[in-house]
C-alpha cells in the first residue's frame, strides 16, 4: 500500500506522537491531582513500581513464567495446527474426515471451555498451557489450510512438468505459495495467545504477570495492575515486530512485504 | 561464454485422433515434422492447436493412431506456457535452475544456467526476483528455464500472447536468434497469423480437429511483414481460415 509520506526524522517520529502526548496529558493530569491515584496511579508512579519489581527480582521472575508460558503454548498449538493445516491441505480425503469437525469446534470460544478445562486439570501448568494452545491452534490451522489450498495450480503444473517429485514440489513449490497466508495465522496466533495467558493467569495462577496483577488488585495497588497491564502490551507489540520482522525476511520476493 | 547448439529432433504422426470422452478433439492428423524446423500452429479458439501441442511434447496421449518422437523417451521437450508461471519467491537465476531437474547442481550446472541467460539477453539480471521484472523479461525467464535443459523439442503455447505489441516484436526477434543458435525443433502456436508466417518454416492451419493447410513458408530471414511476398501467405491462411467472409477478414 503506497501511502504518501515525507522521509526524514519527522516521519519517523509521527507514529509515537500520539502515545507520547496521551502519557503527558496522563502525568500532569495525576501531577495536579485531577486523577485520584487510587483510581490511576501517574506514569512516574507506574516505573517506580516498575524498579521496585525489578530490585526485588520478583518481575523477571513473573515476566520469565508467563514468557515462558506463551512459547509452550504457542509451540504446542502451532505445531498441531500447522501439521493439520498442511495434512487436509494436502489430502482430500484429510480435508473430509477432519475438516467439518474441527470448523464446528471452532465456533465455541475457547475461554468458554475454563470451567471444564479447571475440572481435567485442576488449576496447574497444564491447564494454561492447553488453553493457549486451543487458541493458537485454529489461526494457524485455518491460515495454513488456507495457504496451501490457494498455491497457484499452474505453478503446482509447472513442477510436475519440470519433474518434481513431490519432496521437491512441497518444499519449493507449496510451502513458500502458502508461508504468506501461515505468516497471517501466525500474528492472529500471537494476539490470541496473550489474551488467553492473561485470563488464564489471572483467574488460577500463583505467578506470572496475570497473577502479578490479580495479587496487587487484593491490596489496591493500582501502581502495579498499571504496570502489568503495560507489560503486556510491550510483550504483544514486541511479539508483533518480531513476526513483520519474519515477514521481511522470508517474504522480500512479495512486493506487498519488500519495506514496511 | 554461450550456449551450445544442441540440434533439434523429428515429430511424426499417423493417423492420430484424440478424443475426451465422446468429444473428439483431433482426427486424422498426419505430419512429418523433422529435425530443426519452425513449425507454426494457427486456428480459431477451440480448434484442438493447443491439444496438438500437447500431445506432441507428451502432456497428452493420443486415443488411436502412431506419435513417433524420440524427445520424448529422451525427456528432451519442454515447453514454455503463455503465462511465465515463474516461482514468485525464487530468483532469476533459481527459476532457470528448475529446468535443470532433480539433483543437477555444482559448477557445471551453474555454467549452463549463467549460459542460457546469457543466450536470453538477461546476464546481470540473475538476482532479480520476477516481480522486479517486466512481462517481456519474465517470459524469456521462463524461456531460459524451458532451454537450460538443452532440449531438442520445445513447444511454445501463445508463449508471447500475453504481451504488449511492441515487445512481442522483440520477442519474435529474440525467439528467432535462440532458434537459429541452438538449432531445437520449435513448435508454437500462436492465434497471429502475422507472427505464424514471421517465425515459422511452414505454417499448419488446424480446422475442427484437422490439418486443413500445411504451408511451406520459403522467405529468407529475418522476415520483413510489409512485402508481397509475406503479405500474400498471410491472405492464403487468412482466406482458409475465414472463408469469403470479407467482414472477419477486415476484423483480423
Amino acid at each position: 500500500m503506497a501511502v504518501t509520506a515525507s522521509e526524514g526524522p519527522f516521519s519517523r517520529a509521527l507514529p509515537w506522537l500520539v502515545p507520547l502526548a496521551l502519557i503527558i496529558l496522563w502525568q500532569v493530569s495525576s501531577s495536579l491531582g485531577w486523577l485520584p491515584p487510587n483510581i490511576l496511579p501517574a506514569p512516574t508512579a507506574v516505573l517506580e513500581a516498575a524498579w521496585t519489581k525489578l530490585q526485588d527480582g520478583s518481575l523477571i521472575d513473573n515476566l520469565g513464567v508467563s514468557f515462558a508460558r506463551a512459547m509452550s503454548g504457542l509451540i504446542i498449538g502451532g505445531a498441531i495446527g500447522f501439521s493439520l493445516g498442511l495434512l487436509n491441505g494436502l489430502s482430500k480425503t484429510g480435508e473430509m474426515l477432519l475438516d467439518p469437525t474441527l470448523q464446528m469446534i471452532r465456533n465455541i470460544p475457547h475461554l468458554a471451555l475454563i470451567p471444564l478445562v479447571i475440572i481435567w486439570f485442576g488449576i496447574g501448568e497444564s491447564a494454561r498451557l492447553f488453553l493457549v494452545a486451543l487458541g493458537v491452534f485454529f489461526p494457524i490451522y485455518l491460515n495454513t489450510l488456507h495457504g496451501v489450498r490457494n498455491v497457484d495450480p499452474q505453478l503446482i503444473e509447472m513442477g510436475r512438468i519440470y519433474g518434481m517429485n513431490n519432496r521437491t514440489l512441497f518444499l519449493k513449490v507449496i510451502l513458500p505459495g502458502a508461508l504468506p497466508s501461515i505468516f497471517v495465522g501466525l500474528r492472529f496466533a500471537l494476539g490470541v495467545m496473550w489474551l488467553t495467558l492473561i485470563v488464564a493467569e489471572t483467574i488460577a495462577a500463583n505467578s506470572g504477570i496475570g497473577h502479578m496483577a490479580m495479587a496487587a488488585r487484593e491490596f489496591m495497588q493500582t501502581d502495579i495492575v498499571v504496570l502489568s497491564i503495560v507489560i503486556y502490551a510491550i510483550l504483544g507489540k514486541l511479539a508483533d515486530s518480531a513476526t513483520r520482522a519474519l515477514e521481511r525476511k522470508f517474504l522480500a520476493w512479495n512486493p506487498a512485504y519488500a519495506k514496511v | 561464454m554461450s550456449s551450445q547448439p544442441t540440434g533439434g529432433s523429428r515429430v511424426s504422426l499417423k493417423d492420430v485422433k484424440k478424443a475426451f470422452g465422446s468429444n473428439v478433439v483431433l482426427q486424422g492428423i498426419d505430419l512429418e515434422i523433422p529435425a530443426g524446423q519452425f513449425v507454426s500452429i494457427v486456428g480459431k479458439s477451440g480448434c484442438g492447436k493447443s491439444t496438438l501441442l500437447r500431445l506432441m511434447i507428451g502432456l497428452d496421449t493420443v486415443t488411436s493412431g502412431v506419435l513417433d518422437a524420440p524427445a520424448l523417451k529422451e525427456q528432451a521437450a519442454r515447453i514454455v506456457f503463455q503465462e511465465p508461471r515463474l516461482l514468485p519467491w525464487a530468483s532469476v537465476k533459481d527459476n532457470v535452475a528448475v529446468g535443470l531437474g532433480e539433483g543437477q547442481s555444482g559448477q557445471a550446472a551453474d555454467q549452463q544456467a549463467a549460459a542460457i541467460l546469457e543466450e536470453v539477453g538477461l546476464k546481470g539480471r540473475e538476482g532479480l526476483w520476477p516481480s522486479q521484472l517486466s512481462g517481456g523479461m519474465r517470459q524469456r525467464v521462463a524461456l531460459a528455464r524451458a532451454l537450460v535443459s538443452q532440449p531438442t523439442l520445445l513447444a511454445l503455447d501463445e508463449p508471447l500472447g500475453a504481451l504488449d505489441a511492441l515487445t512481442r516484436i522483440d520477442m519474435q526477434a529474440l525467439l528467432e536468434g535462440v532458434w537459429q543458435d541452438l538449432g531445437f525443433t520449435a513448435l508454437m502456436v500462436t492465434h497471429d497469423v502475422g507472427e505464424a508466417v514471421a517465425l515459422g518454416d511452414r505454417v499448419i492451419l488446424i480446422d475442427h480437429g484437422q490439418v486443413v493447410l500445411d504451408l511451406a513458408v520459403d522467405l529468407p530471414r529475418p522476415r520483413k511483414r510489409g512485402t508481397p511476398e509475406f503479405a500474400a501467405l498471410e491472405g492464403q491462411i487468412l482466406d482458409k481460415l475465414f472463408g469469403d467472409d470479407p467482414r472477419a477478414r477486415e476484423a483480423h
